[in-house]
């Protein structure tokens, strides 16, 4: 392979990546054919950079250059060119005069001019002149907004993040219109430069743990990150954890409220979800909804979605031991008509729970990646032979049909996509133990399941908190909703330095 | 210089730690146990032994509030100096790690007579000691934090025992004192074990972050647990006739069997596989204090690796040794001696020396 390589580098005229580097170094020379060669050499095999050559009316050369499909061009044309190639009295010094455009850099330097170009600015040079002017002019295709198919609502907004950054900040700025919610940006990823936005509100937001996302951010040393998920696994406390430590959402009103709690969203560019930290386990069993609904309706709710948890994890497992293990804990009368349904039953219960489960998870994956009239048609397919042919053909009991459907319901009922999914894998293994050791299985299952939440962070802070560590005031947004007026202050659960966050008689907190 | 802010406890850790420690077997056995001295005048037996347990903290707390950033283990050799220090240490290791062996013991025991009769006990043994290593390696905040967890989590039972008033006698209470006053002192130092698990306060004392707390805490602590005993012998005694109660080894657990709901029976099943959790906290406090133990007294910083030997001991010998009922009334017996020698004799003894020893310091430093 190697002659072949050197063959192919030799034709370059930058010979290897750290020719390149040197010349990105470099500042721009003030002769524009030096320019133009150097950019020749540097965007090799890009045929979407466009080069413009054009006269300005003092008589020198100029040379605007920009990519294709990354720019508005109706700007590029309007308010750059034609500006430029009118305008009678241009010199080097009043350009930003001359060109009608919001936010022009001057630029000295090879690299910062990579990095805009492809960030969607046009780069002016001028001959003569060793600068070249960066002139913002994105514009790339993206979708409109729209309600997010994940997190729908009844009564919260319909606005949902899209794939630009600079969008979805503004989404999220539209609801907390204070200077205090600040914005650091990084660049992750050597290859795909991608922009994360930090969002938090500075009076509010630990320090301590803004400092950790912070290091934890800068020590990514990665070629791409492509979309909120791969950051999530690149910051989080514990790799091996059962459940998610941050949470990804895709509404911005939900971003805002978490903002206004004290925690941390990072939007990724190119992706249409914010990563929000340090989160508890319990906050992922909130929804926005929550809080447009009357408390008492919220509350109901809340407890439902609690209720549907354990469900969701031990009833297939409770099941399973109950009939394996400990018949004798069902009474007679209902144990016989278990056992009358059981009777054609060939398979042991395991089998039996670990068929429908899985039937039904495969169910559930082929009707999210197919197109929707597809989808449903497999969601009537499945139901029927799950429903009904499976238990008519004698292989599956009608109970454990039952077991299984209480069970996905349950957890379909879970807000948080992310928190489902893990909850469903956890039903799994609790299956398995409780086929081996019963109840006591169970208990143990429970109990390993206990001692790994006691020890989880996020950033540093407890994740099963108000549980444990136990935080009585955080209880009122937790399991219920108390009133609003009852909620005077802002969960400590989430280390936030300011904790009142309505008026009352004592005067601290929000003061303006 | 704070040795151990990294792994501060707040006051409600603090609280539930030592009642969860202390809610464990008494909460089974007591009511026999009671019952066997003092008839159906136990309670009363167990009032006394609360006062007991209570006096005995607050003379804890005073002795740690004049060291108030050394554990007991620090302590230890400060005081009696090197050699005799740690002879105590070894003492406590033993006494902490023969209670968490003995606790391990009863619960496969009791597991394998009402559960699992079939299954080889140190299958159930391997299965109980996952949870508890994984827990009792990472330190005094997260059990801390998993005693808060196991009281939420088994709040549910308390009340389940409510069924057990439906055939109350509440005459069978009566009359009080009916052998005066003899038969429920001798009960007291059948009440005071269940109470142990409030000495461990030597060794949180200096994790407690808000120190001004540790009265109250272990106050309530105890109140908690002496409610919950209360609550238990009250209706058990009610339940049975006073000389059926003393039939049955663990009399809470056949309140509990003789439940029936319409699409549920044999509750004692679900109760006492849950009873495992509240049992695993009664176990682990122990262990941690053990392998804290043998870390400081070989001069080591983490305790994680004293933790692994133990259990890896405990699992092996598991494998040749099958818990049986005379072995374990033997092996609860010395237990029960140990626990009233370190959690009751020690602190007494300890505490006045070091209020002499101090006082002769000061005396030393200011003549």
């Amino acid at each position: 392979m190697k002659p072949f390589r050197r063959r192919k580098t030799n034709k370059k005229e930058i010979q290897s990546q750290q020719d390149a580097n040197i010349i990105l170094q470099s500042p721009f020379s003030s002769n524009i054919d030096v320019n133009v060669y150097i950019l020749e050499q540097l965007f090799k095999d890009i045929p979407d950079l466009v080069m413009r050559h054009f006269l300005l009316s003092t008589g020198s050369n100029a040379l605007l250059i920009y990519m294709k499909g990354l720019v508005d061009k109706e700007q590029v044309h309007l308010h750059v060119l034609r500006p430029l190639m009118n305008s009678n009295t241009i010199s080097h010094g009043n350009i930003e005069s001359v060109i009608s455009v919001g936010k022009i850099l001057k630029l000295e330097k090879w690299q910062k001019a990579e990095e805009l170009i492809f960030n969607g600015f046009s780069i002016l040079f001028i001959d003569g002149v060793p600068l070249a002017y960066a002139i913002e002019t994105k514009g790339w295709p993206q979708r409109a907004i729209e309600e997010p198919a994940t997190e729908s609502t009844i009564k919260g907004a319909h606005q949902g993040f899209i794939e630009t950054g600079v969008s979805n900040v503004a989404l999220v700025r539209r609801y907390i219109q204070n200077r205090e919610l600040k914005i650091k940006e990084f660049d992750v990823g050597r290859r795909s430069r991608t922009k994360l936005s930090v969002l938090y509100i500075e009076d509010l937001v630990h320090p301590e743990v803004l400092q950790e996302l912070e290091d934890r951010i800068q020590q990514i040393d990665i070629d791409a990150i492509l979309n909120t998920g791969e950051l999530e696994e690149l910051i989080e406390d514990n790799p091996f954890a059962l459940f998610p430590q941050s949470l990804t959402t895709e509404r911005p009103d939900g971003t805002a409220s978490h903002l206004l709690q004290g925690r941390i969203a990072i939007i990724v560019d190119g992706s249409p979800s914010a990563l929000i930290a340090p989160m508890t386990f319990t906050s992922f069993f909130q929804t926005v909804d929550d809080y447009s609904m009357r408390w008492t309706v919220a509350s109901f709710i809340r407890l439902l979605r609690f209720g549907a948890f354990f469900i969701a994890v031990l009833l297939p497992a409770l099941y399973i031991a109950s009939i394996s293990f400990h018949y004798e804990i069902i009474p007679v009368s209902l144990l016989i008509s278990v056992g009358e349904s059981r009777a054609v039953v060939p398979f042991p219960p395991i089998i039996e729970a670990l068929l429908m489960e899985l039937a039904l998870e495969m169910m559930r994956e082929a009707g999210l990646r197919l197109p929707a009239p597809v989808g449903q048609t497999v969601g009537i397919v499945g139901g029927i032979v799950i429903g009904q042919a499976a238990v008519e053909a004698g292989i599956v009991s009608n109970i454990m049909v039952i077991v299984v459907s209480i069970t996905a319901i349950s957890s379909f009922i879970i807000p948080n996509q992310d928190m489902a999914t893990h909850i469903r894998l956890l039903r799994f293994p609790f299956m398995l133990i409780s086929t081996l050791f019963g109840m006591v299985g169970i208990v143990i299952g429970i109990m390993i399941v206990m001692a790994h939440f006691v020890s989880l962070e996020s950033l540093g802070t407890p994740y099963g908190s108000p549980i444990a560590p136990l935080r009585l005031s955080d209880w009122k947004d937790n399991f219920i909703r108390f009133p609003r007026w009852a909620m005077v202050n802002r969960p400590i659960s989430a280390r936030t330095t300011q904790l009142k966050r309505q008026k009352s008689k004592r005067n601290r907190g929000d003061q303006k | 210089m704070k040795k151990y802010a990294l792994n501060e406890i707040t006051t409600s850790q603090f609280i539930f730690f030592i009642y969860k420690t202390q809610v464990g077997m008494g909460i089974l056995t007591m009511p026999r146990i009671t019952a066997e001295e003092a008839g159906t005048d136990g309670w009363l037996s167990v009032i006394f032994g609360y006062f007991l347990a209570i006096f005995i903290s607050l003379v804890i707390i005073k002795v740690m509030e004049k060291y108030p950033e050394d554990t007991l283990f620090d302590l230890l050799p400060k005081v009696f100096g090197k050699w005799i220090g740690k002879l105590f240490i070894i003492g406590w290791i033993g006494y902490t790690g023969y209670f968490a062996i003995v606790l391990l013991l009863m619960t496969v025991f009791i597991i394998q007579v009402w559960i699992f009769p079939q299954t080889p006990s140190f299958l159930v043994m391997w299965l109980f000691l996952i949870p508890i290593y994984m827990i009792t390696r990472s330190g005094i905040r997260v059990i801390g934090r998993y005693a808060e967890f196991v009281y939420f989590i088994t709040l549910w039972m308390v009340p389940l025992l409510l069924f057990g008033l439906k055939d109350a006698h509440w005459l069978n209470l009566l009359p009080i004192l009916k052998e005066g006053w003899k038969p429920v002192l001798v009960a007291v130092q059948k009440t005071v074990v269940p109470f142990i698990g409030f000495e461990l306060a030597f060794i949180l004392y200096p994790f407690l972050k808000n120190k001004k707390s540790a009265f109250k805490g272990i106050i309530i602590a105890n109140t908690l647990t002496f409610l919950l005993y209360m609550y238990v012998i009250i209706i058990t005694y009610v339940y049975f006739s006073p000389d059926e109660i003393k039939e049955y080894t663990w009399p809470t657990l056949n309140i509990l069997k003789s439940i029936e709901l319409p699409f549920l029976e044999r509750f004692e099943i679900i109760f006492l596989s849950f009873y495992m959790i509240i049992l695993s906290m009664t176990i682990i406090p122990f262990l941690f204090t053990a392998a804290f133990g043998t870390s400081k007294l070989f001069g080591q910083k983490s305790h994680k690796i004293h933790v692994r030997i133990y259990i890896g001991v405990i699992a092996f010998f598991s494998i040749f040794y099958t818990p049986i009922g005379q072995n374990m009334e033997s092996l609860g017996k010395w237990a029960d001696y140990l626990g009233i020698g370190f959690g009751y004799a020690f602190p007494i003894l300890f505490g006045l020396y070091v209020f002499i020893y101090t006082k002769l310091k000061n005396r030393r430093l200011s003549a």
